[in-house]
């Protein structure tokens, strides 16, 4: 102030019925907007919790078909442990039975068992021990029966028997086969 | 900033309020960024802030919160001490109680605190932005003269004189006259005269004309015999150099435009008269002021003062009187406007 023994006073367009309601209006306005702040805030928040959850149910969707392969897998590892597990106790049956057709007399000292046959070696005191006591058994069971001899130190015999078992489609001509060959 | 921007987009309503002994004149000034677009006058006869007057502000002061309500100091105690310097003003005057201002750093004027406050409590209903004082008013009315050769300068207001003498914008001498209570000191003096006459001893011969001193002055007056012959005196062009010859061109002009106003005011112009002589008295008595010798006065006249007033003061004291016209409440206005940073 130059000239002047006092300040002027403060001079504003806002008077105080002004204030009061911009006051009111501000207030308001603020709780408008926070409001809505909020609710975009939420939706927001909804939003990603709504990817997340899909993210997870995806994830769980590409897991739980992992598993269904897995069991699925399984599955097919139990059918197969089983069909395994029959094969060998029919395996086992087999060559129980067959441990039981060799007769006392018939001394084997090598078996080897294949996939479609069976190969005996031993000793037998002669071929017809062999042919009537072990031969007919095998023939029995097998399609094809080949049997050979050569004379031991002893004089027994040491054989050979290789059986083969063919094929359903094969069965009948080599059972005819084999027919003839009893025949002759 | 926003208040800023606000203030841009309105007017601005300056009240200007002369508050005289016994009416209050109120001058409304509407100005937009450069000039005053609107004014209006109005005189009331109360000093006091009535329900009239806030009618009058009120229909200007309501259309912009941007008013301003300026108040001309009517104090009893104000003043001004030519010097700014805080250590100096005492050998003036104790101005401890006093609010004071510095004007251009070359002089101080001030006024009672305790009556600028009490002013303020006056009128807090409508309250107040600026009270100037008469010394700032006389100093921005006579900015063309103060910067010149020493002169004084007095503002005459209804009730108060100011009176100050500058000498190249520098401040000599300032006073601050009140006419009410010079006159109520006279009237005491004059009951004092009236008992001490009463109690003269007249004597047993009475009273003797060759006592009577004013015979004596009357005598005195033999001594200008030859006043006629003054106009010859070789000294006297100095005086005539020294006459404004443009001021005195410009108060014809006044004078022939204002009537006079003879008859009401010469009590009070003598009144004034005797204040002012008995400053001048003692601005030259007064070893405190640097004092020169005034040839040219300077009258500022608020009220309408008669050729009285100028008359005692060339015939009494042989100085060259000039009066202005002044509109106080405008040149408060004005001042107003300066403070907000207006050009005037």
């Amino acid at each position: 102030m130059k000239f002047s023994y006092i300040k002027p006073r403060k001079k504003s367009v806002f008077t105080p019925e002004f204030k009061l309601l911009f006051t009111f209006f501000s207030i308001t306005i603020f709780m408008l907007v926070s409001t809505y702040l909020f609710l975009l805030f939420k939706d927001y928040r909804f939003d990603a919790d709504k990817k997340e959850i899909m993210q997870n149910r995806s994830d769980l969707n590409i897991s739980i078909n992992q598993m269904k392969e897995q069991i699925q897998f399984i599955d097919i590892q139990t059918l197969l442990s089983e069909k395994i597990y029959t094969q060998n106790s029919v395996l086992k049956e087999s060559i129980t039975n067959l441990f039981d057709l060799v007769p006392d007399r018939i001394t084997l000292s090598k078996a080897s068992l294949l996939e479609n046959g069976l190969i005996l070696y031993g000793i037998t005191p002669n071929k017809d021990v062999y042919n009537f006591m072990l031969q007919a058994p095998l023939r029995s069971i097998f399609h094809k029966t080949y049997s050979s001899f050569y004379p031991a130190e002893n004089g027994w015999f040491r054989f050979v028997s290789t059986n083969y078992i063919q094929d359903e489609s094969l069965n009948l001509n080599e059972v005819n086969e084999e027919e003839i060959e009893d025949e002759d | 900033m926003f208040d800023k921007f606000f203030e841009s987009l309105y007017n601005k309503v300056f009240v200007n309020v002369i508050v005289d002994r016994l009416k209050t004149t109120v001058y409304i000034e509407v100005c937009n960024k450069r000039n005053v677009v609107e004014s209006a006058e109005e005189v009331f006869k109360t000093t006091f802030y009535n329900a009239e007057m806030k009618a009058f502000i009120s229909q200007y002061t309501a259309e912009t919160p941007f008013n301003y309500i300026t108040f001309l100091d009517t104090s009893v105690d104000q003043g001004a001490v030519p010097t700014c310097v805080k250590n100096k003003t005492p050998l003036y005057r104790d101005l401890s109680a006093s609010i004071t201002k510095c004007y251009d750093d070359k002089w101080t004027f001030y006024s009672s605190q305790e009556e600028l406050y009490a002013l303020e409590r006056k009128y807090d209903k409508l309250g107040i932005d600026f009270i100037f004082s008469p010394f700032t008013i006389l100093a921005s009315f006579f900015k063309d003269k103060t910067s010149k050769a020493l002169a004084m300068y007095i503002l005459v207001q209804d009730g108060f004189i100011s009176l100050s003498i500058f000498n190249e914008s520098e401040l000599l001498y300032a006073e601050h006259l009140d006419l009410k209570s010079s006159i109520e000191n006279e009237e005491m003096l004059i009951y004092d005269d009236i008992d001490e006459d009463l109690d003269l001893d007249l004597g047993e011969d009475g009273i003797e004309l060759d006592d009577i001193s004013a015979i004596e002055e009357i005598d005195s007056f033999e001594d200008f015999g030859d006043i006629e012959d003054l106009d010859s005196i070789e000294d006297a062009e100095d005086f005539l150099e020294s006459t404004d010859v443009e001021e005195k061109l410009h108060e014809n002009l006044e004078e022939e435009e204002l009537p006079l106003h003879e008859e009401e005011g010469f009590n009070e112009d003598y009144q004034r008269f005797l204040l002012i002589q008995s400053s001048i008295n003692e601005y030259y008595k007064d070893l405190k002021y640097d004092s020169e010798f005034i040839q040219n006065v300077y009258i500022a006249d608020g009220v309408g003062v008669s050729q009285d007033l100028k008359r005692y003061l060339e015939e009494e004291m042989f100085l060259d009187v000039y009066v202005r016209q002044i509109d106080l409440a405008s040149s408060v206005g004005d001042l107003a406007r300066v403070e907000l940073g207006y050009e005037v």
